[in-house]
């Protein structure tokens, strides 16, 4: 084993494969889950039938249908930047998990940078979504790929603001070191030091900034301008089929799952939680935070229309950068103070 | 049939009433010649007439609720022909205004010879004529003059006819019968108008 | 850069570079684009997100029902006219049916004007019933179709007990209502009119679509971002309804308090008492609201109907074979989308000399382009949306 363990292209094709599986599976089932909590909130039963029981093979059933169907490239299209759009999306959020921790020792590299990485690395999915907007040669895909491009920009802000407010009450940027922060006791009643996790020690409207902004990154209701289907037909995604349109759908819900995770190791403590040994019990525990995120993802998704694109830039511009800027002057004011 | 209730003695006051908003607004009008059978305030006006009747009533029934044709000809393709034995051939163009408080209606008509069917334009005065006007036009091959956009509404680019006029005839219907009119009744214009009497 | 004042009030609000000088883009939406009903065509010069002008094509669902209407007869052109704005089939034949009837100076009896009115005004409760759940789809939020649609359902299988038909029902006969089936002869008294069980299902359902009314007063007129995407967009000034003809729910909400139903006496309306809702700034949000409040009437009127309903026939005496007098006739009715007219011209035989139909989507549409030029694409669907058009009510 360890002659595997210690060969570092032996290693890096073990976690290579580990994310690939995590990433795809976690992805299905948020699918799953999307598909019948839509349903539920709609009065309707969704999946029933697939897999025998509770239409659990759904999206496994929905990912051999789409590749069943014919890959169409409209003639007019650039076919290398058409082609690379969708790996470029999925690539994307397959980077970010890189840096998640999922136990003290289960991540696979904990960078000292590791949430600049994050959100760097995150921001590319974007990319992806602007490549088919512009190679579609289709004007509702152009139009979608453009608007997010500008809804990036506008909500990238925010979103890092969020973030640094973290940074400096953890006092570092490594993701391992952001949950040991919040790990630590943040007061002691008694003798008992009570630890929190920075959502309750005054990172809420950080918290809160983050998860709007993380709806705009992932063009999720009411932030879904780039796909807006009474509008622009589906956006980016208009010309696209089988398998290519598949990586879309997936990288959707990879993003979820990984942005997700994201906030809940930012945020809400990531894999720890008081009493319990987080060697043991951390990836269940961050999947369990995880959920509670996915599950408000789903259910804004099924419950809110979508906003117009002035209203969401100024939305970004006057009230979540502002607001960003302030908490983030509070917090390290703090910081300093105590 | 029942006793009507257009003629019955206790309508008397609501008739009075109808025939005094009709002589009003035809005085207004400056039309002569007006009926208001059937509860429908029909006002007939001359072809120079047209825009200033409108003009005229637009304060007081600033509702534009509809404008079209009708061709009246003695030589049809298809339905019944007129009644009117000395009926000359023409275009009826109506249009219907109304108030929005206490419900009057009032529907102008003005007769336009076939061979010179132009009338001005009632977008000036109604903007809500446009489409309506547009219509008229395809369907009737009726001539707007000072129309914006003189187009066609509905029918596709390179049509050719004015299918409402009474000589163009229902193709399909011509190349086979519409299979209703085997039923108990029949249908205008068939020859058989004993068909339906059997009870 | 060319652009009238109403456009340049939008730039205010989002500033597009007016230095940067590119060329429009045209943008065909429909006649397939999911949006527009059907098949409606718009064709927009758009400057990024901002809309210069806009094309509406309309006919991709002509069929022609004026000429039809001239080799049809008249008992047959009843079943025509419910196809015309197929969201409210039954209220479509009342104008009609009532011309045909008062040319002939016949009367429906009143247990007939009672059910065409419980049923119009059901046929009224299911098209907006499907506007206030289907407007929110088009901003984007998916979950009020299904609540809405829900009760609809109820409504419609109320209309479907009595006339076999959900969305088509051609129960209306020129002096009555069609008798039940199985009946016999149309003159007698029939203790079969009505389905069993009708009026306390009736009850029934109209206190469901009272609760659903007040579900979507929470889900949808309080959210914070349909309020945004609605209130001060698309802004229909009186003047501007008016000159245009838009009528119903759509002219009411500009402040126009007038609804055909209090003027005139196609149905005996007047015997019953409702409360027309009238808005305030014309905009998406009044319309919207102005439907939300016309369910709520609709189901009042409809509890009073079953509470009054007289005995008697369903069919006045008319001739076995319907021939209408010479004479012509406009008769009007407030539909669920606004005012739809017959004007018919008889020339004494068994259809129509010539048949005018008015429809109120042909006008409330007819509207929109002076009222998108200089709004944002996606205001183009809100607004759209909001003016409640069937294609077959704007194309005939």
């Amino acid at each position: 084993m360890n002659v595997l363990f210690d060969n570092f292209w032996a290693l890096l094709g073990i976690k290579l494969l580990l994310i690939v599986l995590v990433v795809m599976t976690t992805a299905l089932v948020v699918i799953y889950a999307e598909l019948k909590l839509g349903a539920h909130f709609q009065h309707r039963i969704g999946p029933y039938f697939a897999g025998g029981r509770w239409g659990w093979a759904q999206p496994l059933a929905d990912a051999l249908k789409f590749l069943q169907k014919e890959d169409i490239i409209p003639a007019a299209a650039d076919r290398v930047v058409f082609k690379a759009a969708p790996m470029v999306s999925l690539m994307a959020y397959f980077a970010v998990v890189v840096i998640i921790p999922f136990s003290p020792r289960l991540v696979v590299q904990d960078l000292d940078v590791g949430i600049f990485y994050a959100l760097a690395a995150g921001s590319l999915g974007t990319l992806g979504v602007l490549m088919a907007g512009w190679s579609s040669a289709n004007k509702y895909s152009l139009m979608g790929g453009l608007r997010a491009a500008a809804q990036l920009i506008a909500y990238e802000l925010p979103l890092v603001l969020a973030v640094v407010g973290v940074v400096i009450q953890a006092g570092t940027m490594s993701m391992v070191g952001i949950v040991e922060a919040q790990a630590e006791p943040a007061f002691h009643l008694g003798s008992v030091g009570i630890p929190l996790p920075f959502v309750l020690q005054g990172q809420l409207i950080g918290f809160i900034i983050f998860m709007i902004a993380m709806l705009a990154e992932l063009s999720r209701t009411p932030f879904d301008l780039p796909m807006a289907e009474s509008e622009l037909v589906m956006g980016y995604l208009t010309e696209y089929s089988g398998l290519r349109f598949t990586m879309f759908f997936l990288a959707e819900y990879a993003g979820i799952f990984v942005m997700s995770a994201l906030v809940s190791t930012l945020f809400l403590g990531g894999y720890f939680l008081p009493g319990l040994p987080s060697n043991v019990f951390g990836p269940v525990i961050l999947m369990g935070k995880t959920s509670v995120i996915i599950f408000l993802i789903i259910w804004f998704r099924w419950t809110w229309p979508r906003v117009r694109e002035d209203q969401l830039q100024g939305f970004a511009w006057r009230w979540l950068v502002p607001l960003a800027l302030a908490n983030l002057a509070v917090t390290a004011t703090l910081k300093v103070v105590f | 049939m029942t006793e009507s209730p257009f003629d019955a003695a206790q309508e008397a006051p609501a008739r009075e009433a109808l025939a005094d908003a009709a002589a009003r607004f035809a005085d207004l009008a400056g039309s002569s010649d007006f009926t208001f059978e059937h509860g429908t305030i029909k006002l007939r006006v001359e072809r120079d007439g047209w825009i200033p009747a409108h003009e005229a009533l637009r304060t007081e029934l600033p509702f534009f609720s509809w404008l079209a044709g009708v061709d009246w000809a003695r030589d049809v393709a298809v339905g019944d022909p007129p009644v009117a034995e000395d009926l000359e051939d023409h275009y009826e163009v109506m249009s219907c205004l109304a108030d929005v408080t206490v419900g009057a209606s009032v529907i102008l008509s003005v007769d336009l010879p076939k061979d010179d069917a132009t009338l001005e334009t009632l977008t000036p005065v109604y903007g809500g004529a446009e489409w309506h006007e547009r219509e008229a036009h395809e369907m009737f091959g009726i001539d707007f003059r000072g129309h914006p956009n003189l187009v066609k509404l509905y029918l596709p680019d390179g049509f050719e006819g004015h299918p409402l006029r009474k000589s163009f005839p229902l193709l399909s219907r011509e190349v086979k019968p519409w299979p209703g009119t085997v039923d108990v009744e029949d249908m205008p214009s068939t020859e058989n108008p004993e068909a339906g009497d059997r009870s | 850069m060319t652009m009238d004042p109403r456009a340049a009030m939008h730039h205010s609000e989002v500033a597009v570079s007016v230095e940067l000088q590119t060329p429009d883009m045209t943008l065909n939406l429909g006649p397939q684009h999911p949006s527009t009903h059907g098949v409606l065509r718009l064709v927009a010069q758009v400057d990024g997100e901002r809309v210069e002008s806009v094309e509406p094509v309309v006919g991709y669902m002509h069929r022609g029902y004026e000429k039809l209407a001239e080799v049809r007869t008249y008992p047959q052109i009843t079943a025509l006219v419910n196809r015309i704005d197929w969201t409210s089939g039954f209220a479509n034949e009342i104008a009609f049916v009532v011309g045909a009837e008062r040319l002939m100076g016949i009367e429906a009896p009143p247990r007939a004007q009672w059910i065409r009115l419980i049923l119009t005004e059901m046929a009224r409760m299911a098209n907006h019933l499907v506007f206030v759940s289907s407007y929110p789809l088009e901003l984007g939020a998916t979950t009020p179709m299904f609540y809405a649609l829900h009760e609809r359902e109820r409504v419609l299988d109320l209309i479907e007990g009595v006339t076999g038909g959900r969305f088509h029902p051609n129960f209306n006969r020129i002096g009555g209502v069609k008798p039940a089936a199985g009946g016999g002869s149309s003159q007698k008294k029939l203790a079969q009119d009505l389905p069993k069980g009708f009026i306390d299902e009736t009850r029934f359902a109209m206190e469901k679509v009272f609760e659903i009314c007040d579900t979507m007063d929470k889900l949808i007129v309080g959210n914070e971002i349909f309020r945004g995407r609605t209130i001060g967009v698309g802004v229909i000034p009186p003047d501007q309804a008016l000159a245009y003809g838009v009528s119903g729910p759509n002219m009411r909400a500009t402040g126009i308090d007038f609804d055909i139903r209090k003027v005139d006496d196609y149905l005996p309306y007047s015997e019953f008492d409702f409360d027309v809702p009238v808005g305030e700034n014309g905009d998406c949000f009044d319309r919207y609201m102005m439907r939300l409040h016309e369910i709520r009437q609709s189901a009042r009127i409809i509890l009073q109907a079953l509470d009054t309903l007289p005995s008697g026939p369903l069919q006045a005496k008319v001739p076995r074979i319907i021939k209408i007098p010479r004479g012509e006739i406009y008769v009007r009715s407030e539909n669920p989308k606004g005012e739809m007219g017959y004007h018919i011209i008889s020339e004494g035989g068994r259809g129509p000399y010539r048949l005018k139909v008015r429809t109120a989507s042909f006008s409330n549409l007819s509207v929109l382009q002076w009222l998108l030029a200089g709004v944002l694409i996606p205001d183009i669907i809100a607004i759209l949306g909001s003016l409640d058009f069937v294609l077959g009510d704007v194309d005939r």
